[in-house]
This record gives structure tokens, C-alpha cells and sequence, in this order.
């Protein structure tokens, strides 16, 4: 009894002093720059009104908010929808296509930056939300994990609802998605995760400012020092919790279904 | 024939932006990295292997394959051994475990762009935790990311710091797939704690090793956010990366032939790679599904 308690204390105190560049990094964020630089204390809200207001975290956060919301609903049911017909229809090239699916799971993606940034100059859509979200739509990983589980549903499920007249839209959205929802949402929180924290296609897209994601702004912000000589340190570790915070609590809220995920996806 | 449809209709949209996406660039990569072309003037002159031949001549291209391999070589062993250290402290489920469990894993799912500025902070010379710490205790402060001899250790450092809490929960799925009966025969013969973990821990684990071995050193061949943010491939070239390298090439000085090259050469490496991965995982990883 005693024992355990002592051990969650020593758990408690590795994980933060593991966690303490992070959780130090946002405690200053919250330090005006003058007390940070002299070793004093004094508290401010002002670095994030700084970098919501004057250096345009507002419109990053919508822009990554867009991005990554429509990568992740779009993504999964393209992803969701190809699984569902590999998992269940026999047809012609059903096993070459799926082939060339498994396949891209292989091939680096820094292979299709420049003819990707050429081809989305060339129809005008650099620095536009399409050219940032339609790279990023089909996810090989996502089909292949889903095709999986549902070859592990019974197929009397949908042969019952098939008896009853379904289509096999029905089918899809009444029997497969609500079966195959752990997967579902497993993959979802995957692609909102990895999207979000995209940072080398948004920097090679975006050329303007007002489309630039958090990723690209805080980047950015750090590089381009606004602190004249210093670097507004405070300034920067406010951009970088707006940065990681959102992602960081949606995954602290589902988290479990995250870890199967990759377990899932790894140990198989 | 209506009935025929559907499967295919299904399919569709994956299939095409999967073609768009990633195949007809393998292509166009490959087209590009025979011509000349700076973006901007109208034609494209097929140049045969001068891109190739450029980048072989190139010292930075020379650099950068060094410093990535010395990367790969040191950060992955790094990585896995202080994973399966640590998983085999964590295997148990106990309010501990989970609580150390979360927090390693934490950095994974953050904004690796978040986590390298936060440790340009970290490493910085003057108001940096590090020298903060080292300066409390009277010992000298080096300038971490301008000393060509200290900033890849920077890098790896990060890169463990982040990637960690995913080689552990790998490895604890690994270990408990491991019978619990072999380690009650070990307790009953008397084994040390040391010697069951060396014969029977590690071997065992194999699979697992193997799978992020393979993982990991794909991974780490691509590495490019950190070094982006910290050191732009600095201090003189100490940290400069393959990726960094074609970042440069291809967007910096728009050199579209010779940064396509790169791709080229990146991309066969790693599919040399990926396919040990199917090979070795193939051949050695029997997870019942």
C-alpha cells in the first residue's frame, strides 16, 4: 500500500522533471520579458495577446484548425470508404489496386515535394487552402489499418442487412462505420495529430502570411527574433504553447484510442 | 453491370489522389532529374546525368550523407536501448507505470516544431536551462548549437527526447507478449535480474528490436523539422541532413534538376530500406493477429 504510493510520487516527479523543458517553457510564457531577462517574477497575459493580436496566431490557429478538420474528416472517409470495398467486393483489380495502396506505405514522401509545389503552382493553388489540404488527403496507412479490422467483422452482419433490403451506402453507415468505430476514431485522432504537426509541405506551400499554419508561424516568429538583439523569449513560448496546447489536450481526452492505434498498427 | 460499379466508385477517390499525389510525382521526379530548370526560364534541356554527376561532386552532398548516417548510427541505438530499458520497468499496470508511461509519450504526439524551439531555449547560451543549470554548479557553458562539435548532439538528443514514448509502448506490447512461464522458470533456477533480462528478455523481444530498428532508421533518414528549426543545417554543415539538403537545393536555390536528384537518390535508399523492413518483418515478427 505504503509502497505504491511512494512509487506514483517518484512516477509523478520523473515525468515532470522529464516533461520540464515543456511545462517550464510555458511557465514562461506567462513572465513579462523584463522580469525573464533580470530574474525577477512578474505575470502577464500580454505575450499571448501579443501573439494572437500583432503577429497573427489567431489566423494560424484557424488556418491549422481548417487544414488539419478537413485533412481528417475528408482523409477518413476516403480512407474508410476504399477499405470498406478492398475488405468486402470482389472485383477486378482488387488486389493490384490494394497493392498500390500497401505501397505508398513505402515510399518516402520528400520524393513528391518539389513535383507536388510545381504542379499546385502551376493551377495557381500555392498559398490557398486546397494546396494545403488535397497532398495530404489520401492516407495509405489508414485504408491498409482499416481494411484489416473490417475483414475481422462478420460477414453475417452485413448479409442480414442486405436480406433486409440495404444498399450498400446502408450497409457502409449503418453497419460497418458503427462496428468499426474504435478503428475509426483511432485513425481519425492519428491524421488530425500528424497533420496538425505538419511543417514541411505548409512551409513549402505557403508563401503569404495569412496562410501560414501554427506550425509555420511559430517557426517563422522564432527565426525572424522579434526581440531587436534578445529573443522575446516569453513571446515565443506563449506562439509555442498556442502551438501545442490544442492537440496536446484532445489527446490527453482519448488518448487510450490513440496508443491501440499505433499498437495495432506496429504489432501486427 | 450497375452492380458492378459501386466497388469501384468506392475506390476511386483514394486511387486518385494516391496517383496524383505520389505516383505521377515519382515520375516527374525521375523526368526532372535528367533536365536543367531554375523554375523560371520557359524550356527544361535534358542534361542527361549532369544533376547526378553535379551532386557527386558536390562536398555538401558528401557532408550531408555523413552527417545523416552518423545521425542514424548513433540516435537509433540510442533510442532503442533506453526504450527497452525503460519498458521493462513500465511492463507492469500500475498507477506508476501508466503516470511515467503518459508522460514519456507525451512529446510524441506535440508539435515537433513546438519541441525544437523550445529547446533552442533549452541549449541557448546565455538564458538556456541547461547552462542555466551547469552555470549553478560552476562548470563551463558551452554554446551548444554554434559548435559544430556539440550541435548534432543537440539534435539527437531532441530527437530521443521526442520519439522515446513511441520505441516504449512498442516495446511493451512486445514484452507482454512474452509467457510469463519462462520468467517463473528463471526465478525458480535462481536467476539474477541482469542475466534473466540478457537471456531471455532480450533475445525474446527480437521481433520487436527488429521492427523499430527498421522503423526508426527510415525514420530517422528523413529527419528535417528539428534541424530546419534549430540549426538550418549549422554550424557549417555540422548538422546538415539529407532532407535540409534537398530543402535547400530545391526551394532555396531552386535548382529543380539537381534537388530532384536528391529526391531520386533519397527515395531509392529508402525503398532499399522499406524493403529490408518487409523482408526482416516477414521473416522474423510472429504476432498472432
Amino acid at each position: 500500500m505504503n509502497r505504491d504510493r511512494i512509487l506514483t510520487t517518484l512516477a509523478l516527479l520523473g515525468g515532470v522533471i522529464f516533461l520540464s523543458p515543456v511545462l517550464y517553457s510555458i511557465w514562461i510564457s506567462f513572465q513579462t520579458a523584463n522580469a525573464y531577462y533580470t530574474h525577477g517574477l512578474e505575470f502577464t497575459f500580454n505575450n499571448y495577446t501579443k501573439a494572437i493580436g500583432d503577429f497573427g496566431f489567431a489566423r494560424y490557429l484557424l488556418n491549422s484548425l481548417i487544414v488539419s478538420g478537413v485533412v481528417t474528416v475528408g482523409g477518413l472517409f476516403i480512407a474508410t470508404i476504399a477499405a470498406f470495398a478492398f475488405a468486402r467486393f470482389t472485383f477486378r483489380g482488387n488486389n493490384l489496386l490494394f497493392g498500390a495502396v500497401v505501397t505508398t506505405l513505402m515510399i518516402p514522401s520528400h520524393i513528391s515535394l518539389i513535383p507536388n509545389y510545381l504542379s499546385l503552382a502551376k493551377v495557381g493553388l500555392l498559398d490557398s487552402y486546397a494546396g494545403l489540404i488535397l497532398p495530404a488527403m489520401a492516407n495509405g496507412f489508414a485504408a491498409f489499418f482499416l481494411r484489416q479490422y473490417i475483414r475481422g467483422i462478420p460477414r453475417a452482419l452485413d448479409e442480414a442487412a442486405y436480406m433486409d433490403g440495404a444498399s450498400h451506402m446502408q450497409v457502409f453507415w449503418r453497419v460497418i462505420v458503427p462496428v468499426a468505430r474504435p478503428a475509426v476514431l483511432s485513425m481519425g485522432l492519428f491524421i488530425f495529430i500528424s497533420e496538425w504537426n505538419n511543417y514541411i509541405w505548409p512551409l513549402i506551400a505557403t508563401g503569404k502570411r495569412d496562410m501560414y499554419t501554427l506550425q509555420v508561424g511559430l517557426a517563422r516568429l522564432y527565426q525572424t527574433n522579434p526581440g531587436e538583439g534578445f529573443l522575446d523569449w516569453p513571446l515565443i513560448m506563449a506562439a509555442s504553447t498556442i502551438t501545442l496546447l490544442p492537440v496536446l489536450i484532445g489527446f490527453l481526452l482519448v488518448e487510450r484510442h490513440f496508443v491501440r492505434g499505433i499498437t495495432m498498427g506496429a504489432v501486427k | 453491370m450497375l452492380r458492378k460499379l459501386p466497388p469501384y466508385l468506392m475506390v476511386a477517390p483514394l486511387m486518385l489522389f494516391i496517383a496524383l499525389f505520389t505516383y505521377i510525382p515519382i515520375l516527374t521526379s525521375l523526368d526532372l532529374s535528367f533536365r536543367a530548370w531554375d523554375f523560371l526560364s520557359p524550356d527544361r534541356p535534358w542534361v542527361g546525368f549532369e544533376n547526378y554527376q553535379r551532386l557527386f561532386a558536390s562536398h555538401s552532398f558528401w557532408q550531408a550523407l555523413w552527417v545523416t548516417t552518423l545521425f542514424v548510427v548513433i540516435s537509433v541505438p540510442l533510442r532503442l536501448g533506453l526504450a527497452l530499458a525503460i519498458a521493462s520497468f513500465l511492463l507492469r499496470e500500475t498507477m506508476a507505470s501508466r503516470i511515467l508511461r503518459g508522460a514519456l509519450f507525451l512529446p510524441y504526439v506535440t508539435s515537433t516544431v513546438s519541441i525544437a524551439v523550445v529547446f533552442s531555449w533549452v541549449f541557448s547560451t546565455d538564458f538556456g536551462l541547461v547552462n542555466g543549470v551547469l552555470g549553478a554548479l560552476g562548470l563551463p557553458r558551452p554554446s551548444w548549437l554554434q559548435d559544430p562539435m556539440l550541435a548534432l548532439w543537440v539534435i539527437i538528443i531532441v530527437n530521443t527526447w521526442k520519439q522515446l514514448g513511441y520505441d516504449i509502448i512498442i516495446y511493451i506490447a512486445g514484452l507482454q507478449a512474452i509467457p510469463v512461464e519462462l520468467y517463473d522458470a528463471a526465478a525458480v533456477d535462481g536467476g539474477r535480474k541482469a542475466h534473466v533480462f540478457r537471456r531471455i528478455t532480450v533475445p525474446l523481444v527480437m521481433p520487436t528490436t527488429y521492427f523499430l530498428l527498421v522503423i526508426s532508421v527510415i525514420e530517422a533518414f528523413q529527419i528535417f523539422t528539428i534541424v530546419d528549426v534549430m540549426t538550418h543545417g549549422g554550424p557549417a554543415g555540422a548538422t546538415n541532413m539529407l532532407v535540409v539538403e534537398l530543402y535547400k537545393i530545391g526551394f532555396s536555390l531552386f535548382d529543380i534538376g539537381q534537388g530532384s536528384a536528391l529526391a531520386v537518390i533519397l527515395f531509392v535508399l529508402l525503398v532499399v530500406l522499406a524493403f529490408v523492413k518487409s523482408y526482416v518483418i516477414g521473416r522474423k515478427v510472429h504476432y498472432e493477429s
